[in-house]
């Protein structure tokens, strides 16, 4: 008789099935990956004469890097849609590095100011502090929409619309919701007693802090910051509104090139969408543990 | 909601005191007095200048006649921008695609990342880099999807097109139809979330105590009494819990449509942020969108009143 | 014909042999105990004979078949677990009816069975509760339960008492013994505590790192312990093992220097094939000894170090030579720290232990 397997661990034959499965999610991602190294002509060539040649005409490909190039290198990019008048330019390094800044900086500025706040919440409840825990979610809750009508008019008032200091406010009260409720709930998992025990020995509520609480939250405001980082970094449709030539981000410059069927260069926006996964498929993996705390944004721990 | 906005005013506001534990212990100085409180100032006074004040004053928009395009001054209207918006057949029918778009996607979300869950339930060789490649499609972003899908819809193009076309001869044009547009939605979005309903429910398949199969297995248990009497019960709250997160993120579905299909063809795939980005950005009636803003608001907080709650059912479970 | 047969059970995991060739046999209607400290190995021989864990090398055998290959479910076995492994979303009526399912009995059947076993452990009153909401000996009454209401071949018990206090751990030892002793099945007990084995087993395995050290009657365990291990674990206070030499054996008499004295005591005639080699171990039970007012050959003398009033004892603590005594003494024998104390071993409360530990005794 088969030697027989303790329940929760199986053998190969599972690891087939979850390899299949693996594959089928995993496929559209791959194409897009290779669409990155391939030439206009590769990407829109495919043949429906029989199966053989559907996929064959998917993965057979002449490598090129020239995507990344034009990502890079070639600034602008005139990309002429169906017309002329719908002729659009894009200017992708500028964009990235507007990406990147404005990420960066509303994530750190959510970071610090949302670490303190989760800490007040966490450690010395206000009255009411579910209601606020509860306010603070909704906004993240709901669609952007919702505030941006206000924001919109808002900012045309005070001239930050197109501006980066209104994109970035408005960016880290985006995160600030996310980095409250990730934080709050990595200073919950803290015992109290270490802190208690380090009042006892006379330290300041300023030193329990900063030598007890964050050196423990640390791995979790890494985890914080990197989910804050992708939201933001994906983030259209605040971008969309309120983002000018100069402030664009990524995710709206690449809606932007689509203006006609044929028009959009498919191999530039897989290489920016490539470029991004990269590093994304790593914090994946490296995070697997925290992965589910971070796409609740911190409302489920376990 | 406004009541709320208001004790937050004041809470972020007034130094009264406050009945915390740790502050009551010491009468110290007034930072001492009132560390909660100055630790939380900084986080809602951004929230409170770049959302809580905002939405205050769009529901005061939602009470005049305002455009945003037009030199004039608003005029009060009282509550016509609600009355108009109900008496609009084209905000029922965009309610009524979105349900039918978050009903759809949003049950396929469940029943694929059940089944994805339970097959990654076990420990197997390979284990941890499968479930990466799983989790892929949800740390991608929605224009990379709704750019991507709208190239694999492409009847000339577009790999899904193709695929269909090698058995049945003539390639489809799946956004031209609107059946085809709702499903290409409900396709691209279920494929991109069915990996957070599979990480949630795997949070629930890991808490169950080993020793219960193993009891079971003394017991002589059928594996289908086993699912039901001892895994469901442990998956039965983030099964609710991912509904309700899925159903409050799909309710806010744009960025694909906005890219694949613009709501068409005709109103075929217009949910309801699609119809409300129209109102308020193309036609620019900003009253009345105010007011559209402000039925959504209520369903999501509705919507995240209730996940919250069994969030802390399921804490308290525990 | 034994009911469970170990022959040469062995588990490891990686280098780590956490069971290595254990022999033992359990007859039907025979509670045996398996009893150590905490890492050598109960639990892993339990789960073997149950098949939660696979075994590396050696057989398990079952009412006569050997079972190696068989899934727990097949070797027909009721289990307690550790933790209850109670169905936490099942009442206590559908948890002890959930191993009957299997047996595919009328729903009638079922019913009948569920309340007699509830009847018999009183727990008519709580059946339509879930575990949680029981108190901790109840849910120990229901995983009892669950386990008796079928008709296995065997019952194997993980630490069944560990999680109850202390009246509830005496009550239910006796509930639970009174249970096994009309089931006349054969049956397995993992405990590290030394009452419980000592009053519910017939026999008791003594274990350490994996090596089962001896299997005898629980007054065989304490009378006759096999190696310094055993003489050591069992018994409280614990026995003292006291480093010694024989200078001389004769005619049943061993003459030992012991505590920078010298003593002379009736022993083991086997003691005579020592001679010679010098060092042994002495072992004797603190309540071995008997207080005397002379000195002579046969007597220890000490000076009192701490007394522990146990009630109707007490636990005296010497010293001499840098050696600890312990010595119970009736509490009407006055003692004080500091004062000197002579005692006498009483006869066959003598034990002696050879260089490698092992007891040394005639056949
Ligand atoms: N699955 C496993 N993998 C590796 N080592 C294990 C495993 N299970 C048990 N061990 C090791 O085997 C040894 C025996 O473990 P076992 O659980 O049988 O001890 P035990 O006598 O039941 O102890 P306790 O009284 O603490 O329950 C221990 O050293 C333990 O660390
Ligand atoms: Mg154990």
């Amino acid at each position: 008789m088969a030697q027989r397997r303790a329940i929760g661990h199986a053998g190969w034959g599972r690891t087939i099935a979850a390899a299949i499965v693996a594959a089928i999610y995993f496929l559209p991602v791959l194409i897009i990956i290779m669409y990155a190294f391939q030439g206009r002509n590769d990407i829109l060539s495919i043949s429906a004469r029989s199966l053989g040649d559907y996929l064959e005409s998917i993965f057979s490909f002449t490598p090129t890097l020239s995507n990344f190039e034009n990502v890079f290198f070639r600034a602008n990019i005139i990309q002429a849609g169906e017309g002329a008048a719908q002729a659009t330019e894009t200017d992708f390094p500028l964009y990235f590095l507007n990406s990147v800044g404005i990420a960066g900086i509303s994530v750190i500025l959510a970071l610090v100011i949302g670490t303190l706040a989760a800490y007040g919440f966490a450690r010395f409840p206000l009255r009411g502090n579910d209601t606020y825990m509860f306010i603070i979610l909704t906004t993240r809750m709901l669609p952007p929409i919702v505030v941006t009508i206000p924001i919109f008019i808002m900012f045309q008032v005070t001239g930050l619309a197109g501006e980066y200091p209104g994109i970035i406010a408005l960016y880290t009260a985006f995160n600030l919701a996310f980095t409250v409720w990730m934080m709050k709930s990595f200073f919950e998992e803290l015992s109290p007693d270490v802190e208690d025990a380090a009042r006892m020995d006379g330290s300041s509520e300023t030193r329990v802090f900063f030598k007890i609480c964050l050196p423990q939250v640390k791995a979790g405001m890494a985890a914080t910051a990197v989910f804050g980082l992708i939201l933001t970094w994906n983030e259209l449709f605040f971008a969309l509104l309120l983002t000018s030539n100069e402030t664009r981000t990524i995710p709206p410059a690449m809606v932007r090139t689509l203006g006609g069927e044929v028009g959009a260069d498919y191999g530039l926006l897989a290489a920016i969408v490539t470029l991004f996964l990269v590093p994304v498929l790593v914090v994946t993996f490296v995070l697997q543990n925290q992965l589910l705390r971070g796409v609740t944004f911190g409302t489920i721990k376990k | 909601m406004t009541q709320a906005s208001d004790s937050m005013a004041q809470g972020a506001a007034t130094d009264r005191p406050v009945a915390n534990a740790a502050a009551a212990r010491r009468r110290g100085s007034f930072v001492e007095r009132n560390r909660g409180p100055l630790l939380v100032t900084p986080a809602l006074v951004t929230l409170f200048v770049m959302n809580i004040f905002p939405l205050m004053w769009s529901f005061g928009l939602s009470f005049y006649d305002y455009r945003l395009t037009r030199q004039d001054l608003p005029r009060f209207v009282g509550l016509d921008n609600y009355a108009r918006m109900l008496a609009d057949p084209s905000i029922w029918e965009s309610l009524q695609t979105t349900a039918l778009i978050v009903a759809g996607s949003v049950g396929l979300q469940m029943i694929l990342g059940f089944f994805m869950a339970m097959l990654f339930q076990p420990i197997f060789p390979g284990r941890r880099i499968l479930l990466m490649l799983v989790l892929a499609p949800m740390m991608l972003s929605y224009v990379a999807v709704g750019v991507f899908f709208k190239l694999f819809y492409n009847p000339n193009f577009g790999l899904i097109s193709k695929l269909i076309e090698v058995f049945q001869g003539t390639p489809p044009n799946i956004l031209g139809d609107p059946v085809g547009a709702v499903l290409g939605i409900i396709f691209a979005d279920a494929w991109m979330w069915s990996p957070f309903v599979m990480l949630l429910v795997l949070a629930g398949l890991v808490s169950v105590p080993k020793y219960l199969y193993e009891a079971s297995q003394i017991d002589r248990a059928t594996p289908w009494r086993r699912f039901w009497t001892i895994t469901f019960p442990y998956v039965r709250s983030l099964l609710l819990l991912a509904l309700l997160f899925r159903t409050i993120e799909t309710f806010k579905l744009f960025d694909t449509v906005y890219i694949i299909t613009e709501g068409g063809p005709g109103t075929a795939t217009k949910v309801i942020v699609q119809y409300l980005y129209r109102v308020s950005f193309q036609d620019f009636r900003t009253g009345e969108s105010s007011a559209i803003a402000y039925v959504i608001l209520f369903i999501v907080i509705v919507l995240t009143n209730l996940y919250l709650f069994m969030v802390k059912r399921r804490e308290q479970e525990q | 014909m034994s009911d469970i047969k170990l022959v040469d059970l062995t588990k490891r995991f990686g280098e780590l042999a956490a069971v290595s060739k254990a022999n033992i046999e359990v007859a039907a209607g025979e509670v045996l105990c398996l009893l150590g400290p905490s890492g050598c190995g109960k639990t892993t021989t339990l789960r073997m004979i149950a098949g939660l864990e696979s075994v590396t090398e050696g057989d398990v055998w079952i009412a006569g078949k050997r079972v190696n290959d068989l899934s727990p479910a097949q070797r027909n076995i009721a289990m307690v677990f550790q933790f209850y492994a109670l169905y936490p979303s099942l009442t206590v009526a559908e948890n002890l009816a959930y191993p009957l399912h299997a047996e595919r009995l009328p729903p009638a059947e079922i019913k009948a069975r569920v309340d007699r076993v509830a009847r018999v452990l009183q727990l008519e009153s709580v059946m339509d509760r879930i575990p949680g909401r029981l108190a901790e000996g109840e849910k120990q009454r229901v995983a009892v339960g669950r386990a008796i209401v079928r008709d296995p071949t065997c019952f194997l018990f993980d630490e069944p008492l560990s999680r109850l206090d202390v009246a509830l751990r005496q009550q239910m030892r006796g509930q639970i013994k009174e249970v096994l002793s009309g089931l006349d099945k054969a049956t397995v007990i993992v405990t590290h505590d030394q009452i419980e084995a000592l009053t519910m087993a017939d026999r008791i395995a003594v274990m350490r790192d994996g090596i089962v050290e001896q299997v005898d009657t629980p007054h065989g365990i304490f009378a006759r312990p096999a190696n310094l291990f055993v003489a050591g674990f069992i018994g409280t206070p614990q026995m003292n093992l006291l480093p010694a030499r024989l200078i001389h054996y004769a005619d049943g008499l061993g003459r030992f220097a012991v505590m920078g004295q010298e003593l002379t005591v009736p022993v083991d005639p086997a003691v005579g094939r020592l001679n010679g080699t010098g060092a042994v171990t002495l072992g004797i039970r603190p309540r071995g000894f008997e207080p005397v007012a002379a000195e002579g050959a046969d007597t220890l003398k000490a000076v009192i170090d701490i007394i522990e009033p146990m009630g109707a004892e007490t636990l005296v603590h010497a010293v001499e030579s840098g050696t600890d005594l312990r010595v119970v003494f009736d509490h009407l024998v006055p003692v004080a720290p500091g004062e000197p104390i002579r005692v006498r071993i009483r006869p066959g409360q003598l034990h002696v232990f050879d260089e490698k530990g092992t007891r040394v005794h005639s056949a």
